[in-house]
């Protein structure tokens, strides 16, 4: 967004001048001079007064709800100030789902960005049909997550679910998936990595199309394998794409809500009896609309933010010494490339003895 | 993850309310839906829960009442009509014209009672000797408005599989059934004891899962979790005590199969013989039916419904339909509700669904004591009949404001832990002390 208004306004400036030293401007042409200088912020306003209303506003909101001992069904109570921050911070059920929160994500978005990259690999290379792939990889993104997670919910039952039938058919004993710790969380990891692999894989199959054909095929000459190439040539190719990758599945990561929620839909403590696998975002919701503690849920809500906050920041900086580094590895590479052909070669004495034939004609 | 997907929504839903809102400026000046003409063409929406029974008799009330238009939402259990309810009434907005309340849930409504209609206004004095007294008390805030029309009670019998008790050598005809079982003078101990007699001799589950069966011990309680004049009282509650050790106990002999509640593998654990008994109030039947045959049973599955239950009279549950006062069509709304829980309606109400009838005449109309598609799924037993007598001496018991968490969120997991075998009963009982003060006391 800044970077777009910066370019614009950069424009805005080169146009201005020509009209600005002059004293009698017709209407016109000041109308001409007012769109030039103010129709940008006119285009990009509703983007932000949608935000302020439905981003900034509820933000602030939620931080003056989470100062008050504010009760779902009978309103605001007295101010405690941070209390209830104190309170949720010593809780021990709000640490539980911070634990099953980071566990759950763990287990989803590892396993998912390594599938997603040989996925999008394999994408890349000369296949029939290209395009049914692709469509067949981002199938599961389009099912809405209810209706992903009813599913997966039946099939991990633990009584009667496809799995467990499985795993006896093969005498193997059946898994508790809705009662232990790291099986509902794997359960769960399940239903988000089946969900977001083949959205990722095809962002990083844009990427690795981007990655120059060259590379491959001196790297091939030189000797490189597949392999080889893979790992020298493409995964560093798309190193930025894969931090984007990785910042949205941490924030998104860091929010599962539906599939820990709808997975035992008739729980009455949402997130498994014992909170097995209640994530944070679960867990103010509880507080919220079972335990009537508003306040304190809003507290839960701007702990989360700013959690992430602090990663997404830890990601940013990350990201951008590594494409630093980049640029700067680039930069010596060119510098190093162009005292090398300091000397005119021979074709590039031909390039410039054919220019002025070309201004003939 | 999600946030891309939002992003996604939230580009959508800009364009929307832009759009939105440029429309809503040249609609401005619409015209206030709530005159007084009652041939107006209204639409009254209803939230539901569970199964009422009510799908028929909105078509009647429609045809009835040209003018209306009913559009019913039903929610599938208690706990989720909560949530339902909660947010739109913390939101100020979306209630329903008819909102229907649960009893587990009243004392939180009582909190805002001010926000539902006052049914005084629309009449609700002339015909308050319909209900049973404690009904009609139960729906009554301090300041005496009467906020919500009684639908059904839940008077609690047994419900038992008729096939798996010839298979284990118990007695199967319900009369037969209901003395072996004590009669009137049924305790828990006794059902305990032929549930381990069952279980020793098929090795199976004697009910689905403890929640229910404490449910029902809890609830038959002069006093649940508070005193009658609202003080918490569960640590040091002899009687909660005393029961929680006889469930923990049986749960450790074997006798809880662990089913899902509401789930109980989409009703495949009704017919394969997973247990043979059930707790069932009233509005409990039309469950089971539904279950048995989504399991791809039928009457023959053997479930019958037998006049005793264990402890005494216990009552589990039962509505009430409310008017918010958000609701634009406050006159139609109750004219509805009362509609709804009149003695005919109430009577098709409990023949579609076997809600028991919260109105002295419906209790004995011939509609509720006679056969309907419920009895013969039954085995003909004679429902209305049974709970009749199962509602005698029923007492309304007290619930506080923090009843449904309690139950839930409190014992929903100690129940959890006894029934998994993953602790045991005093283990489990001091769980759920921790859970009491961690989500009750210390809030």
């Amino acid at each position: 967004m800044t970077s777009m208004l910066e370019r614009s306004s950069g424009r805005r400036q080169d146009a201005a001048p020509p009209g600005a030293g002059r004293a009698g401007l017709t209407f016109r042409q000041r109308l001409s001079r007012w769109d030039v200088r103010y129709s940008p912020y006119a285009y990009v306003a509703p983007f932000f007064l949608l935000f302020g209303l439905v981003g900034l506003f509820p933000l602030g909101y939620t931080f003056v709800v989470s100062l008050n001992n504010w009760n779902l069904l009978t309103g605001p109570g007295e101010w405690v100030g941070f209390k209830n921050y104190a309170v949720e911070l010593a809780d021990p059920l709000f640490w539980n789902s911070v634990f099953n929160t980071f566990s759950i994500f763990l287990l989803s978005a590892i396993p998912q960005l390594i599938a997603a990259i040989v996925i999008a690999a394999v994408l890349d290379q000369n296949l029939r049909a290209k395009t049914f792939w692709r469509i067949s990889v981002i199938l599961p993104y389009v099912v809405t997550p209810v209706a992903v997670t009813l599913i997966f919910s039946s099939m991990f039952n633990e009584k009667y679910g496809l799995i467990n039938n499985l795993l006896e058919s093969f005498h193997l004993p059946g898994v508790l998936w809705k009662t232990d710790v790291l099986p509902s969380h794997l359960a769960i990891a399940t239903m988000v990595n089946w969900r977001w692999t083949g959205y990722n894989a095809l962002i990083l199959l844009a990427a690795m199309q981007a990655v120059p054909k060259e590379l491959h095929e001196s790297a091939a000459i030189d000797g490189a394998g597949a392999v080889r190439r893979f790992f020298s040539i493409t995964v560093p190719g798309i190193r930025p794409t894969i931090i984007f990758v990785i910042i949205t599945a941490t924030i998104g990561g860091l929010q599962i809500f539906t599939e820990p929620k709808l997975f035992d839909a008739a729980s009455a403590t949402p997130g498994g009896a014992q909170r097995q696998y209640q994530t944070t975002v679960l867990y103010l919701w509880d507080l919220a609309f079972n335990r009537e503690s508003f306040g304190k849920a809003s507290a839960v809500a701007w702990i989360l933010f700013l959690i992430i906050v602090v990663i997404g920041l830890l990601n940013f900086l990350l990201s951008r010494s590594i494409a630093g580094a980049e640029t700067r590895v680039s930069r010596r590479r060119t510098r190093r490339r162009l005292a090398t052909i300091g000397a005119p070669s021979p074709a590039t004495g031909a390039a410039i003895a054919a220019a002025p034939e070309e201004t003939h004609r | 993850m999600k946030s891309r997907a939002l992003r996604r929504v939230a580009f959508v839903a800009a364009t929307a309310s832009t759009a939105a809102l440029v429309l809503a400026g040249c609609a401005g000046g619409g015209g206030d839906s709530s005159s007084g003409d009652s041939n107006e063409k209204v639409t009254l929406t209803v939230t539901t829960f569970g199964t009422m029974g009510f799908d028929k008799l909105y078509t009647q009330y429609e045809k009835e009442h040209p003018n209306v238009t009913i559009k019913a939402t039903n929610i599938d259990t208690g706990d989720n009509a909560l949530t339902d309810w909660q947010t739109k009434q913390a939101a100020g907005s979306g209630l329903p014209d008819v909102q229907a309340v649960e009893e587990g849930w009243l004392s939180k409504v009582m909190q805002v009672s001010s926000s539902f209609v006052d049914l005084r206004d629309y009449g609700a004095d002339k015909i308050k000797d319909r209900w049973v007294p404690w009904k009609l008390k139960q729906a009554t805030d301090k300041d005496g408005r009467i906020i919500g029309y009684g639908t059904d009670i839940g008077p609690e019998g047994l419900c038992y599989n008729s096939k798996l008790f010839a298979a284990a050598g118990l007695p199967t005809d319900r009369a037969a059934v209901a003395e072996y079982f004590g009669g009137a003078n049924a305790t828990w101990d006794k059902f305990f004891e032929i549930g381990k007699q069952y279980h020793d001799k098929t090795g199976k589950a004697w009910y689905d899962q403890s929640g229910f069966v404490w449910n029902s011990m809890v609830n038959q309680l002069p006093e649940g979790y508070y005193t009658s004049d609202g003080k918490l009282n569960v640590k040091d509650n002899a009687d909660l005590k005393a029961r929680w050790a006889l469930l923990a106990q049986g749960a450790a002999d074997g006798l809880s199969s662990n089913q899902t509640q509401w789930d109980w593998g989409k009703g495949k654990a009704f017919t394969d013989g997973s247990f043979a008994t059930f707790v069932c109030p009233g509005w409990m039947l039309g469950v089971v039916k539904g279950q048995v045959e989504a399991g791809g049973g039928s009457s023959a599955t053997g479930w019958d419904f037998a006049d005793v239950f264990p402890g005494g009279a216990a009552n589990w549950g039962g509505s009430f339909l409310t008017v918010p006062t958000t609701s634009q069509h406050k006159k139609q709304a109750a004219a509805l509700a009362q509609w709804l829980t009149d003695q005919k309606s109430q009577v098709a109400a409990f023949q579609a669904a076997g809600t028991f009838p919260s109105t002295t005449a419906a209790q004995a109309d011939p509609g509720v004591t006679g056969p309907s598609d419920l009895t013969k799924f039954f085995n003909d037993a004679p429902l209305g009949e049974i709970l009749a007598k199962r509602a005698v001496g029923v007492v309304a018991q007290y619930k506080g404001p923090d009843d449904s968490v309690i139950q839930s969120q409190v014992f929903g997991p100690a129940v959890k832990s006894i029934d998994g075998g993953k602790a045991n009963g005093q283990q489990a009982w001091d769980q759920a002390m921790k859970l009491l003060d961690q989500l009750v006391v210390n809030k």
